[in-house]
């Protein structure tokens, strides 16, 4: 799979899934998840080699968007250069957690991408990653938020999914071509 | 509300080229026309540090205002109170950094933090060298023994100014961390504000305030501070907001002390000079030795009507660099008198 390509099946599955995203972001926050992932998956499509992701933040905006985006960062260098993937987004882990400060079980994307990385980085496929970071992202249901808006949702929106852990499984599963759209 | 603008997709790039034709100290950036880099007598980005800040448009003439010699080498526009890109920080800062390596100045609003930070992250994943300073000064955002929680506000300009000058002398990178962590160490500001100012993106005030009520400790986007107070004589205010200000940082009798008197936009220059002169006469009262004052409207929100006090007590080298010659559109030519220099 190309970055390129990579790219266009993200948009494709993104646009699917906008009202979903949306939907599920307006039980916790301003409900425009799907609407800005789909805004920087666009502007990354028309993007140059090496800039996608760079242009994902730009056009994705908002601190969301740069996070977001040092995780397609680390799969377009995976696709271009063959960069590893597992060490590639413990890495976009790593930096999330300390810009975002956030730590699993916040009800965060992070949720979702920290058993990803466990998997990868010890040697697991794909395929066991996804399956691990979807289990990730069933259990935000439970969780109630410390960070980000969801914080001040009452309750702390337990009961509904993070809408960041649904879409970072999704970055993911999109990197296996044999998983359907 | 009226404003004048063209349409809400266009008000920030029109500024800019208004910015850029009207001042030779700075032109647009080669990589993206949301930088705004120093024009006149550049310095070799190998040889001299090179310094820059991203923030959201809205409070000018902050900080593009303070492009050019002896302040900043670029800086980097977001849209309006919106922090620009970890993306389009990047370029700014490849725009101006050389061995020397650059300072990327952060006030510390979450929006900022987080992609000033994701900028520099990546930057120094592509081999660039670049320090991120976090810049923090308002005492109503958080307590003391938390200070790194709280937010950017005007007492900032001590870092820009003084890094600037000492970056101009040629001063080296870790040096310069050094300088700037002190000097946010040495600063401490509070703000009051009276009426607020009308958002260009939704034509609204951006919070609301009973008549006769000052709002004390407001952040640069109406954000909450202390609480409200009933509005009375300027004398009274400042004492009040000079006490909150010493009592989070004591300052010895007979020590120096800088000032920045600084307007929200919608505040006049007699009100301004009138907060000084009572800022001038708390501070004196108390044994301190207020020197080189800034005063005009220079963070702005719109036009709320407001202002803040920022006190710095520097030591003889920051005050030599706080009262430098600097060349930019914005930045006044600070004074000290002669006897206050040593």
């Amino acid at each position: 799979m190309t970055a390129e390509s990579y790219f266009r099946a993200l948009l494709a599955r993104a646009q699917d899934r906008m009202q979903e995203l949306n939907s599920l972001d307006a039980a916790l926050g301003d409900g425009d998840h799907g609407t800005t992932l789909v805004r920087g998956l666009t502007g990354a499509v028309a993007a140059g080699p090496g800039l996608r992701a760079k242009r994902f933040m730009r056009t994705s905006g908002g601190a969301s968007g740069t996070l977001f985006g040092l995780v397609l960062h680390e799969i377009e260098g995976h696709l271009d250069h063959g960069a590893g993937l597992g060490a590639g987004l413990e890495r976009a882990l790593t930096r999330i957690c300390e810009l975002g400060e956030v730590r699993p079980g916040d009800k965060t994307m992070v949720d979702a991408l920290a058993p990803a990385v466990a998997v990868l980085t010890g040697g697991g496929s794909l395929r066991a990653a996804v399956t691990a970071a979807a289990a990730g992202r069933d259990a935000t249901r439970l969780l109630p938020a410390r960070r980000g808006r969801a914080q001040y949702v009452e309750g702390g929106g337990v009961g509904h999914l993070d809408p960041g852990a649904v879409s970072l499984v999704m970055l993911i599963e999109t990197l296996d071509a044999q998983v359907p759209e | 509300m009226k404003k004048l603008f063209n349409s809400a997709g266009t008000m920030v790039d029109d500024m800019i080229d208004g910015f850029v034709t009207a001042f030779p100290q700075v032109r647009r950036g080669v990589l993206d026309p949301r930088i705004v880099v120093r024009r006149r007598h550049r310095k070799n980005p190998d040889e001299k540090v090179t310094l820059l800040i991203g923030n959201g448009s809205g409070h000018e003439p902050i900080a593009m205002g303070f492009v050019g010699q002896g302040i900043l080498d670029a800086n980097v526009v977001g849209d309006v109170f919106a922090a620009p890109s970890a993306d389009l920080i990047l370029d700014g800062i490849r725009e101006v950094t050389g061995k020397a390596g650059s300072i990327l100045l952060i006030s510390r609003h979450s929006g900022d933090v987080i992609n000033g930070r994701a900028a520099a992250m990546l930057a120094a994943e592509d081999g660039l060298r670049v320090a991120p300073l976090l810049m923090y000064d308002d005492i109503s955002s958080a307590p003391r023994d938390r200070r790194s929680d709280r937010r950017g506000a005007p007492g900032t300009m001590f870092i820009y100014k003084i890094l600037g000058a000492a970056a101009e002398e040629r001063q080296p990178l870790a040096e310069l961390v050094t300088l700037g962590a002190a000097v946010r160490e040495r600063t401490v500001t509070l703000a009051a504000a009276i009426n607020p100012g009308i958002s260009p993106l939704t034509g609204a005030p951006m919070f609301s305030l009973p008549e006769g009520e000052i709002y004390l400790g407001m952040g640069v986007h109406g954000e909450p501070g202390i609480g409200r107070m009933k509005a009375g004589p300027v004398r009274d205010l400042v004492e009040t907001m000079v006490a909150h200000l010493l009592d989070d940082r004591p300052i010895a009798a007979g020590k120096r002390v800088a000032v920045i008197v600084n307007g929200m936009g919608g505040t006049t220059m007699m009100e301004l000079l009138t907060v000084w002169s009572e800022v001038e006469r708390a501070l004196t009262a108390r044994g301190l030795r207020p020197v080189a004052p800034m005063i005009g409207s220079y963070v702005t929100t719109q036009e709320t009507a407001g202002f803040s006090i920022s006190l710095l007590e520097p030591d003889t080298e920051m005050l030599r660099l706080w009262c430098a010659p600097s060349e930019t559109p914005a930045f006044p030519r600070i004074e000290v008198m002669p006897e206050d220099r040593a």
